[in-house]
This record gives structure tokens, C-alpha cells and sequence, in this order.
């Protein structure tokens, strides 16, 4: 199993010992509410929230704090005990802030890579570390990738998928299965034929260009780990380009961003990929050009 | 709900229909006593960022046109006569200055006692050649309340205070109301309270009393029938008594509910509420709404029988009793126009805009809906996988066998399936999904040609492409998303509008007590 997934599940156990140990609140399931008008929530609207925890303890408009809680994953409502957050809130805090670092430094699972037969060619990046300071390293792909990609891939195809770690490889672990497979089913239902896939190690979003000017496809298509936040680590966005070569300027891309279980939903976001890349062939263009 | 977020302007594909694109909607109220039309403008914007999938939302809603107020012609007691209907209508869209090809959406509501699905039926006929405009619905008593609610702005009020805001809308025979908190609608209740259930002449002469309010009377001690000549203070302490204990319905608090109904038997139209929520304003819409924000108090019969009803002074008393409660008094945006408002302007949605469909399969006019709920899954071990897709089996067979039993096979498409629920929609399951109601829909309804598929969550163009392929050219699938439905509702969708936006109309609603 992924280590970080068993970190994870350590520490939802933790967080679910806290709440054990110090009650929290939630909304529907309050015996202790006092307020008439929750009753009266219950009976009423059937569909009333049984997600939303309140954290503050006696709010003075429940109803009117869930639905602020609810319309933004940020941390909102979380309480405090004097001045400082709660050791819950501060932990989770700092388990999704490793969480994001474990993303830029994981690598992207090999078992995912064969299922959807990808092979991988790398960047200049060398490691993370000069990752992260040099981006221009991580849009050229090294001379052994290059001879790859021309020995295995079709040239001048019609639409060509490439997946890259970016900064997440636990985004394309999380929403590869779902994203790659919807968008090959689109392709195909709009009659478009795809070239050879592969993976990029250490990408960023301008290798598209080095890769446009050794395929020449009509439309590349670029899965990418998204920068990990704190809401989630796990956030992929896909790339869209018409015809990408040396000098592409960045308004000639369209994106699909946030594509996430919380966020856009990953199947859909597939699925609508392929409607994307219909329009550019259809309209010989992508990016702002682009008419929706 | 989905905020734009200000992204660079270079990311922001700049089209035109981030400026939004108006469409024309049309209104028709026909009632037992009076035949309105409005006709407004929607726009049509995307709500979505340039990076997100696109969904567009109806921003705004302006009132263009809004007839004079109409006797409807009857052939019979309760017969719409539909041609001379169609006449006032088609005469109206011409003052309003709206061609043939310019409606995009319309609503005809038909309300009161001329609700039946005969009359409906008649005006459906008689609608023939411009069919493809209008939706048809003959509105049971909720959905009337919910109309006029939304078109007196009880659900938006709502929406700026805490509690809740209930809406009286209150014409000839029934006063029809409809509670919204935080946007929302969360009950409705209809009274046999209206302004001409007792019609009588200046000098207090009875000329009709009707049968719905009878009982009532007779078990609070008011003895009067057609023929019979009454004082002004006997119809003044009527109005009163039915003005107070229509509000005492709502404030009297639950306790006070049984005993409530032991007093007012016969008052409430259909089913009562289960619980009266805590509310916090009141308004009031329909020709008694009118009445109420407009004319003073009648002293005397004369003053009172302009219409020859109790219209005036019911309203009077109303005004009283309201003023003299607890709650919050505030105006009706709309009052005699309600209904027709809510109905031209407040009843359409737009769906998901990634969908999967023909174009030129719509519009589907009155789809019934049924309804497959998938609870969220119990994810693990392979024996426990191997049972959830034993019970997934089983739930479409179910849903699909019922639908056989209630729907007309033989229809081009039977019926709409709604899916909702918390399951997870991976890639793999949506595979699953769609291959097992592949195999049932084709068992049951092997000669449909097309089948509807209305999702709640946003996965429609991933389930119906899964669907299509599956189902090759023998059956087209239509599979939109983002709206939500319930067993018996009936859908109408729409043309797309500008590409891949939907116009939808769920018909009848969807209530938390169960009160339909």
C-alpha cells in the first residue's frame, strides 16, 4: 500500500480518538440541542445536512453557520480555545500541510503507469529539489527521452495523451483511473484517433512544447499534478493544446483545473476533455481563441 | 453554489456568453374566474469559472409584458372554452410584441377549480401549432402555493432573515400557502378560506354559500344559506373567525395543532402538516393580497358587495388579525399576479451543461420520473464488492419492473430515470452501472428507442457516452445532470439554448412532509 495512504489512515484514527475524547457537536444528531427551531429542522426539511460539524459551541444562528461552512472547503467555524486554535484543528491542519509536501516528493504508482501502458521518459529536472528552483529544466525532455518517444510513439497523430507527476504525483494516482479512461471512451465516441500515451517524470506544464515539436500532433492533451493546497493534495488539471510547438504562448492553452472527488468531478472532467478536443480540431485553435 | 472567481483575464477564454444571453419566457394563468399572461426575459450566464466545466445558471429574470386581468371564458361550470382562451392569448402575445419564433420557454398553469386534466387537455389541442413553446400543467394545489410564493418573493425575503416567511396567496375559493426558509420551500397548506366562497347583494341578501366551507360554518354556529338575508356584523365576525384561526394555524405552535383541527374541521384542503414550522413574516398574495395593500376597510354591505362577495372585508379582517399578531407583516412583491409570475418566470431551471444528447430528440414534453436511489457503498474486501454488485442488480431490476408496470412500453421514451444518492461515481462503477441498466432497460423496454436519464450529481456526459456505447444505434440515450427530481414528478425538456444549455421544468413538486 502507498505509505502516505497509511499515514493518512493513522491519522483519521487519531482524529477520530480526539473527537471521542473531547464531543463534538454536529448538527442533526445533537441531543443536547436546546433550540426549539432544530426540532422543528428535523421534522420539516428532510434533507437537512448530516455532514456539517459545527465546531463553535453555542452559535448564535446555527442554520446560517452551516451554510456558510458548507458553501467553502476552507477553514471556517473552527473554534478556538483562548487565543489558539484547538489541538484537533492544529493537527489536521499540519497533516494536510504534510500531505502536500509528501505529494511533491512522492512518485507516481508504477502498477498505474503499466495498467494504462505508459512508458515513462524524464525531464532535466535531476531531482526535486532542482525541480522546484529551475521550472525551465522541467519543460525539455532529456536526449534518452527524446529517442524514446520517437522509437515507441505514432508521429503526427490526431490527439496525443501524455501524463506528468508535475507537482502531485498523488493526483495522478488518485484520479488517473477515472479521468484516462472517460476521456479514451470520449475520443472514441467522437470518432478521434489518439496516439501512443507515455509519462513524463519531473514535467511541467511548457514540456507540452518540446513534446509538440517531436510528435506534431493536432491536439495534446496533458494530465498534470496540480501545486497540492491545503485543502487538497490531490488535484490534477489537464492541458489542452492546439497544435503546441516551440514558443506557444500560454493564452494558447485551454485547462480543466481542480479535477479532484471534491472538486471537479474527475469522470465528467474526462469525459468533457474529449468534447474539448472535438472543438479544437473543428475549430483549428485552443486557448482564448477558443469559442466554447 | 459556484462563485465566479476572478481569474486573469487571459485565462478567461473570453466568450460572449460570460455577458449571458437573454431568452423569452412566457406566463399564462387560467383560473376558475381570471385569465392572465406575463411574458419576461431570462438570462443565462455562466456561473462556472473558465476553468472549471461550464455551468450556467439563470441570473436574472425581468417582467417585459403583464396583460390586464381577464374574465376566463367558461362553456360550462367548469369547462375552459379553449379557443376563446386561445384568442385572449394569442391577442396578448401580439401586444406584447412577441413573434412566433421569440418564445423559448412558456408556462400555462392551470388553476382553481378548471384544473382537470379535461381542460388541460383542451388547451394542449388547442396549442397545437405552438406546442413546442409552452409547457401545460394542470396545478394541484402546491404547486399553485408554490408558484405564487416564489412569485410574491417569499423564497427570496426568506433568504434575508432567519426564520421562516409563509405566503398566503388567497383568490376566490382557496387560500393557498407556501412556507420558504433560506430559499427554500419546506411545506405547503391549502385553506377553503377565499373572497367569493359567500356571495351576497348590498342589502345582505345570500346568494350562494360554497359546499367546501359549509361544515364550518355549521360547527361554529353560523346558520346561513342562499335565500336568507344576513346583518353586516354576522359576515363581519365570519371573516374575522376565518381570518384568525387561519393564522392561529401557523403561530398557535405544534401543541396547539390538535386542538386546532378539532376546532376548524373541514377548513384545510387536503393534508395538514405534520409540524408547523417556527415563521417569522407573513404576506399575502392573490385578489385578496390586492385588496389588502389597496383599499380601506368596507363599514358597511354596500361598501362590502361591489363584487357581490366577501372579498373586501375578508381582506380587511386579514389585514387586522395579521396586524394585531406576533409576526412580521410584509408586502407581496406580486399580488393578483403572482401565480402567473411564478409560473413564467421562477419555474424553469437549467441543467448541467456537460450532457449527453441529440438535439434533435427535444423537446420531451411531460416525462414522468422514477427515481433509483444508490446509497453509498460499502468499499473493501471482494466478497463485499461481489455483494454490492448483487444489490445493484437487484435495485435496477426493482426500479425497471416497476417502470414496466406503470409506464406505457410502447412509449418513445416510457419514462425518465432519475438517479441520485451518495455513491461514489468512479470509472468503474459507471461502467458497472451502465452496462447492468443497458441489459434491464433493453429486457423491458426493448421497443423504446430512447431512453432519459437525469442525474443528480455532475456525471451525465461520462454515463450517457458509457450508455451510448453500449447501446449502439438501437437506442439513443439523453442523460443530463444537476437537477433534481422525485418519484411522480413530471420533466419537460427544453431545446438547447445556445449549444448545451437545457432548459428544464419539473413539474410537480417534490414535498418534505409528503403533502401532495
Amino acid at each position: 500500500m502507498n505509505p502516505s495512504l497509511e499515514l493518512e489512515q493513522f491519522v483519521d484514527r487519531v482524529m477520530v480518538e480526539l473527537e471521542r475524547k473531547f464531543g463534538s457537536d454536529t448538527l442533526t444528531d445533537d441531543p443536547k440541542s436546546e433550540s426549539v427551531s432544530m426540532e422543528v429542522k428535523g421534522a420539516v426539511s428532510a434533507n437537512a445536512s448530516t455532514l456539517t460539524t459545527i465546531k463553535v459551541p453555542k452559535p448564535k444562528w446555527q442554520e446560517g453557520l452551516a451554510e456558510l461552512i458548507e458553501s467553502t472547503p476552507a477553514r471556517i467555524g473552527v473554534w478556538r480555545t483562548g487565543t489558539r486554535p484547538l489541538t484537533k484543528e492544529m493537527l489536521k491542519f499540519r497533516c494536510d500541510h504534510a500531505a502536500a509536501i509528501d505529494s511533491i516528493y512522492g512518485e507516481v504508482n508504477e502498477q498505474i503507469l503499466s495498467r494504462f501502458d505508459l512508458f515513462t521518459v524524464e525531464t532535466r529536472y535531476g531531482n526535486t529539489e532542482n525541480y522546484l528552483k529551475r521550472p525551465d529544466m522541467g519543460r525539455i525532455v532529456t536526449a534518452a527521452g527524446e529517442e524514446l518517444i520517437r522509437v515507441k510513439c505514432r508521429s503526427h497523430p490526431q490527439v496525443q495523451v501524455v501524463v506528468s507527476d508535475g507537482l502531485s504525483a498523488n493526483a495522478i494516482d488518485a484520479n488517473l483511473p477515472d479521468v484516462y479512461p472517460s476521456l479514451l471512451d470520449s475520443l472514441e465516441a467522437y470518432g478521434l484517433r489518439a496516439g501512443t500515451p507515455f509519462f513524463v517524470r519531473g514535467g511541467r506544464v511548457a514540456v507540452m512544447d518540446h513534446i509538440g515539436e517531436l510528435l506534431e500532433p493536432d491536439v495534446l492533451v496533458l494530465l498534470i499534478g496540480e501545486r497540492p493546497g491545503l485543502v487538497s493534495s490531490r488535484s490534477m488539471s489537464a492541458y489542452l493544446c492546439y497544435r503546441p510547438r516551440k514558443g506557444t504562448v500560454e493564452s494558447d492553452r485551454t485547462v480543466i483545473s481542480n479535477i479532484h472527488p471534491g472538486g471537479t468531478p474527475p469522470v465528467e472532467a474526462g469525459a468533457y476533455i474529449g468534447t474539448l478536443v472535438h472543438k479544437m480540431l473543428e475549430q483549428k485553435t485552443s486557448g482564448i481563441h477558443l469559442d466554447l | 453554489m459556484a462563485a465566479r472567481i476572478g481569474y486573469p483575464v487571459w485565462l478567461g477564454m473570453g466568450d460572449a456568453k460570460m455577458d449571458g444571453s437573454w431568452i423569452t419566457s412566457a406566463g399564462i394563468d387560467i383560473g376558475t374566474s381570471t385569465t392572465k399572461l406575463i411574458v419576461s426575459r431570462l438570462k443565462l450566464v455562466r456561473t462556472s469559472s473558465a476553468l472549471s466545466l461550464p455551468r450556467y445558471e439563470i441570473a436574472e429574470r425581468e417582467l417585459m409584458y403583464a396583460s390586464p386581468i381577464h374574465a376566463t371564458p367558461l362553456t360550462g361550470a367548469d369547462q375552459i372554452d379553449a379557443d376563446r382562451v386561445w384568442a385572449i392569448v394569442s391577442g396578448e402575445l401580439d401586444k406584447a410584441e412577441v413573434g412566433k419564433g421569440d418564445l423559448k420557454s412558456g408556462a400555462v398553469i392551470i388553476t382553481g377549480e378548471t384544473a382537470t386534466k379535461t381542460n388541460a387537455r383542451a388547451i394542449v389541442h388547442r396549442l397545437a401549432d405552438r406546442a413546442g413553446d409552452f409547457v401545460v400543467a394542470a396545478a394541484g394545489a402546491d404547486l399553485e402555493a408554490y408558484l405564487a410564493g416564489k412569485g410574491a418573493g417569499a423564497d427570496r425575503r426568506s433568504l434575508r432573515i432567519r426564520g421562516a416567511v409563509v405566503n398566503i396567496d388567497i383568490g376566490g375559493g382557496t387560500a393557498n400557502a407556501a412556507i420558504f426558509r433560506r430559499g427554500k420551500l419546506i411545506g405547503t397548506i391549502t385553506f377553503h378560506i377565499g373572497g367569493r366562497l359567500i356571495q351576497l347583494d348590498e342589502t345582505g341578501m345570500i346568494r350562494y354559500v360554497a359546499p367546501s366551507i359549509r361544515t364550518w360554518l355549521g360547527a361554529n354556529g353560523y346558520r346561513i344559506e342562499a335565500g336568507i338575508v344576513v346583518a353586516f356584523s354576522m359576515i363581519k365576525d365570519i371573516c374575522y373567525a376565518l381570518s384568525r384561526e387561519m393564522l392561529r394555524y401557523f403561530i398557535g405552535g405544534n401543541v396547539a395543532l390538535t386542538d386546532w383541527h378539532r376546532n376548524n374541521n373541514g377548513l384545510i384542503a387536503g393534508q395538514s402538516l405534520e409540524q408547523v414550522p417556527e415563521i417569522e413574516e407573513w404576506m399575502v398574495s392573490g385578489g385578496i393580497g390586492k385588496l389588502i395593500q389597496e383599499r380601506a376597510a368596507p363599514a358597511n354591505l354596500a361598501e362590502m358587495a361591489i363584487h357581490h362577495d366577501i372579498g373586501p372585508l375578508l381582506a380587511s379582517a386579514l389585514r387586522d388579525c395579521m396586524q394585531a399578531s406576533s409576526l412580521r407583516v410584509v408586502d407581496a412583491d406580486e399580488t393578483v399576479r403572482a401565480t402567473v409570475i411564478g409560473a413564467g418566470m421562477q419555474s424553469m431551471e437549467i441543467g448541467g451543461a456537460t450532457v449527453h444528447l441529440d438535439p434533435k430528440l427535444l423537446p420531451i414534453r411531460n416525462l414522468p420520473v422514477l427515481k433509483l436511489e444508490l446509497s453509498a457503498a460499502n468499499e473493501g474486501r471482494e466478497e463485499v464488492v461481489r455483494l454490492e454488485a448483487v444489490r445493484l442488480e437487484a435495485e435496477l431490476e426493482d426500479t425497471l419492473r416497476t417502470a414496466f408496470n406503470l409506464f406505457d412500453p410502447e412509449a418513445v421514451p416510457p419514462f425518465a430515470l432519475a438517479i441520485t444518492g451518495t455513491r461514489t461515481m468512479n470509472y468503474a462503477f459507471l461502467q458497472h452501472l451502465a452496462d447492468r441498466l443497458e441489459s434491464r432497460f433493453t429486457h423491458y423496454f426493448p421497443r423504446s428507442g430512447i431512453m432519459v436519464v437525469v442525474c443528480e450529481r455532475d456525471i451525465a456526459q461520462a454515463l450517457g457516452q458509457a450508455l451510448q456505447r453500449r447501446c449502439e444505434k438501437r437506442l439513443k440515450v439523453i442523460c443530463i445532470d444537476q437537477i433534481r427530481v422525485e418519484h411522480g414528478d413530471y420533466i419537460d425538456l427544453g431545446e438547447p439554448v445556445s449549444g448545451m444549455m437545457i432548459p428544464v421544468v419539473v413539474k410537480t413538486l417534490a414535498f418534505p412532509n409528503g403533502a401532495r
